[in-house]
């Protein structure tokens, strides 16, 4: 069932009336129940009759379950490493099994999201950073919480322990802020990101019939269709969450405004970020190799080189799980993982130079003109990565590049080119005016939530607004009978 | 949540279903058959004696205006094309919301056809339950209509369907259909230009009879049932065309059943010489629906029958009438012209393309 369909609406104003009449010490059950039932509705299931994959997330929660208790239980090290282990290559090895090896099996929904929102548990109970849950239900929960299960958000345990399983009495400013914030999911997800699709697909499907700027054209509508897709969908999931009085963490944080690729990545897929980060960056330095390796190098390349080389190499690897989590793929590891590990470090290692071109051509840094400049480079970097990460392979994404240089042909903007897209002039203003609209928000939540600041406003602006964007979407989104609104990008790219 | 908020958020839902149902009617597809429902829905209450239902044989077969003209009888359309048998007892029921019929008359042809020929096609569907207002009434059309209860929210909510259509939102025409009410100049009735001239089959020796597909057979029993208990009168109709055997045979099996319940069976294809059609003239389409040339002749002759077997009121000079009044005059000169265009076509030879099903 998709989170855009008419049915998972029903499903979800059905769930959202009885979550609040039933007693709140009932509600996580409720909310588990609920969990079940969507996920027994998923195309793996209804689909593929693969009604059993449901017990691959139980499996993987159990295993986790019984380490963490086990190390909560004993303060034996060698006991707790090996709970540890053990139930980290359990849910390892069933992810790379269904999704990883390529294997006729299916896979169930949300298991990339799930396994790290699990593993991510497990290191806190390990390293003792967080507390450890007695109840098998309560963590399968945590785990499968519905909402979460399309394409995430990552979740750590602390922040969402006593939100899960504490009750919430309806709170009407919150149910309003929730589906407010659905709505702008939706906004961005069925206005532009398919519109959005349909040029992206019809360059990215026939890059060979075109030169110059359509080639750049396609990118950057694969761009915004990417972006739009992935951050509807996170605005429509933690918009139903709300709902419920489950606030969950955000995952983007207007990313195109980042100045340079570290802040982009701090601004897209914030919580993939900090887990990475957590759990696999920072225990990487911790290693003894990663430890010891400024000291060999110390002595060759100097105290601040050996430093440099040995975080680059850990970056390296993140880097590399970054774009390999993303496909599995070399144009999804050189897309969204090793370019972006060369800008950052080819960035660092220039910085020098930077700062003295700065001084010499007496750039202010912090003049518009110059955080315009830089936050323009850093979305053409991200939109050339993003050409590996839509074609389908390696060397389909080089000659695409090469097309974009082949042919300098500014006329396509002024001859009727662009409505050969796909789009004619009518949707493609449409998708033009969404666009400046969404960017025009994304601005604005810089200076805080436009709901609050609606909130605010005399209740017939409030609801002239609220009408007008509800009803943008109804007549322009495409969806329905005639249009088939392709699934969310991240349910399908990770792996 | 306070009481105040309550009111809100009822106030909010409210105003959101008051501008969905405006421009679910504004931005459903413009055309003929929406023309001829947002036209019943725009007549005065209580006006129409006469409710006629059916397919394509219904709308360019009888014309509104003239059997006002001429009889006095105040009728309407509320055919589709390839209507289904399963949305009479809807389309009746919601004639009678506004209107106080005392007759329905019901043309029988797409009875001969099986359901499952026009299901899957949804136009044909969509054809009723998407030029109905609002209703408990369109619910349970689309119930009865649409099998596959996956599909059935696209028809609850057209706008589903039709809100790529926002681009008509700018035409005065469709916005003149907020409430799906906007007067029809010609009463629903389509006057049709051409001529694709044809054989006359006989078939007045066929008297075998042969069911039809067991569920029209079903949909006809239920439909007698409704009627009588409704307390109403019916005429059941069979439109002359280029009938094959097979169809003759189940209008055999068809007609008994209608005249034991009580009600009359008029086949107009057993009065083709009393009435003047000509087969070589008066069809536009080689023999399954008549021009304007054959349309004078179907409705003079239907008019004259109801004159004669129903006691239906003459409204003729009647006040509430005024729009009939038009309607007449504006019917006897669009008729004119269409004829005139039709006997152009026949002195030149000049047929009709053939129309391919």
């Amino acid at each position: 069932m998709s989170i855009t369909s008419f049915s998972f609406l029903c499903f979800f104003a059905a769930v959202l009336f009885l979550y609040y009449v039933i007693p709140k010490k009932a509600q996580w059950s409720f909310l588990l129940f609920v969990s079940f039932a969507f996920f027994m509705t998923s195309s793996e299931v209804t689909e593929s009759g693969g009604w059993y994959v449901i017990f691959y997330p139980l499996a993987a929660v159990a295993a986790v379950y019984f380490a963490a208790r086990l190390m909560d239980r004993t303060k034996e090290q060698k006991k707790r490493r090996a709970a540890l282990i053990c139930a980290v290559i359990f849910c390892i090895g069933l992810l790379c099994t269904l999704k990883f090896f390529r294997l006729p099996l299916l896979a169930p929904m949300g298991i990339s999201f799930y396994t790290l929102t699990l593993l991510g548990y497990l290191f806190d109970v390990y390293y003792e950073i967080g507390k450890v849950q007695n109840n098998y239900g309560k963590l399968v929960l945590f785990t499968c919480y519905f909402p979460t299960m399309v394409s995430g958000p990552i979740l750590k345990y602390g922040e969402m322990e006593e939100q899960l399983y504490s009750g919430h009495k309806l709170d009407y400013r919150r149910v309003t802020f929730g589906m407010q914030r659905m709505l702008w999911g939706f906004f961005k997800k069925l206005v532009i990101s398919e519109r959005m699709a349909v040029i992206a697909n019809e360059i990215f499907n026939n890059y060979e019939s075109y030169a110059g700027f359509p080639v750049w054209i396609g990118a950057i509508a694969f761009t915004f269709q990417l972006y739009t897709d992935f951050a509807g969908c996170m605005d429509i999931v933690l918009g139903i969450s709300e709902c419920f009085g489950i606030i969950l963490p955000e995952n983007f944080n207007a990313p195109f405004l980042a100045r340079n690729i570290s802040e982009y990545w701090r601004r897209w897929h914030i919580t993939l970020g900090t887990w990475l980060k957590e759990y696999l960056f920072y225990p990487l330095l911790r290693t003894k190799f990663f430890m010891q390796l400024p000291k060999k190098l110390k002595d060759k390349v100097g105290k601040k080189r050996a430093k440099q080389i040995t975080t680059f190499l850990a970056m390296f690897l993140l880097w590399f799980a970054i774009g390999y989590w993303h496909g599995g793929t070399w144009n999804f590891i050189i897309g969204s993982g090793l370019l972006h590990w060369f800008y950052i470090v080819s960035g660092e290692l220039a910085e020098p130079l930077f700062v003295k071109m700065r001084a010499f051509f007496h750039i202010k840094t912090e003049s518009r003109g110059f955080i315009l400049f830089q936050r323009l480079r850093t979305f053409l970097l991200v939109v050339l990565g993003l050409i590996f990460f839509r074609s389908s392979t390696v060397s389909d994404a080089l000659r695409m590049i090469g097309r974009g240089f082949s042919a300098f042909n500014p006329q396509i903007f002024v001859d009727g080119t662009l409505f050969s897209f796909g789009l004619d002039w009518i949707e493609l203003t449409i998708a033009v005016v969404s666009l400046l609209i969404f960017e025009w928000v994304t601005i604005q939540q810089q200076k805080g939530w436009m709901r609050e600041r609606l909130e605010k406003t005399n209740i017939v602006v409030r609801w002239i607004v609220l009408y007008a964007l509800l009803f943008y979407v109804i007549l322009l989104g495409q969806y329905g009978p005639g249009y088939s609104a392709s699934e969310f990008i991240y349910q399908n790219f990770k792996v | 949540m306070t009481k105040k908020q309550a009111a809100k958020a009822v106030i909010f839902l409210a105003g959101f279903i008051f501008i969905l149902i405006t421009v679910t009617y504004i931005i459903r597809t413009n055309g003929d058959v929406k023309d001829r429902f947002v036209g019943f829905y725009a007549e005065k209450d209580n006006t129409i004696d006469a409710i006629m239902v059916g397919s394509s044989p219904v709308y360019p077969f009888y014309s509104a205006p003239k059997l006002y003209g001429e009889q006095g009888i105040a009728a309407y359309p509320l055919s589709t094309n390839n209507q289904r048998p399963k949305a009479i007892k809807y389309l009746l029921k919601e004639a009678q919301k506004t209107q106080d019929p005392s007759l329905f008359i019901i043309e029988l042809r797409m009875f001969t056809m099986p359901d499952e020929e026009w299901e899957d096609t949804m136009v044909f569907t969509r054809g009723v339950t998407d030029n109905l207002k609002y209703s408990w009434n369109r619910v349970q059309a689309i119930n009865a209509l649409v099998s596959d209860k996956s599909e059935r929210y696209t028809y609850y909510f057209d706008i589903f369907k039709y809100h790529s259509n926002w681009k008509t939102m700018v035409m005065p025409s469709q916005l003149a259909c907020w409430r799906y009410e906007k007067a029809h100049p010609l009463k629903g009735l389509e006057i049709k230009y051409g001529v694709g001239p044809t054989e006359r089959v006989d078939l007045s020796g066929v008297t075998q009879a042969q069911e039809p597909a067991a569920e029209q057979v079903e949909v006809l029993y239920d439909l007698l049932s409704w009627i009588e208990d409704s307390g109403k009168d019916a005429l059941f109709l069979v439109s002359p065309y280029v009938m094959e055997e097979a169809d003759k045979k189940q209008y055999n099996y068809i007609i008994p059943i209608i005249e034991e319940a009580g009600y009359r069976v008029l086949d107009l294809n057993d009065h083709v010489e009393e009435m003047g059609l000509d087969f070589g003239t008066d069809f536009y389409d080689y023999g399954s629906h008549v021009n304007a040339l054959g349309e004078a002749k179907c409705t003079a002759f239907l008019g004259d029958y109801l004159d004669r077997n129903y006691d239906l009121p003459d409204r003729r000079g009647q006040a509430g009438y005024e729009s009939w009044d038009s309607a007449w005059a504006l019917y006897q000169e669009a008729q004119a012209q269409a004829e005139a265009s039709c006997l152009d076509d026949i002195a030149n030879e000049n047929w009709a393309p053939e129309v391919i099903d």
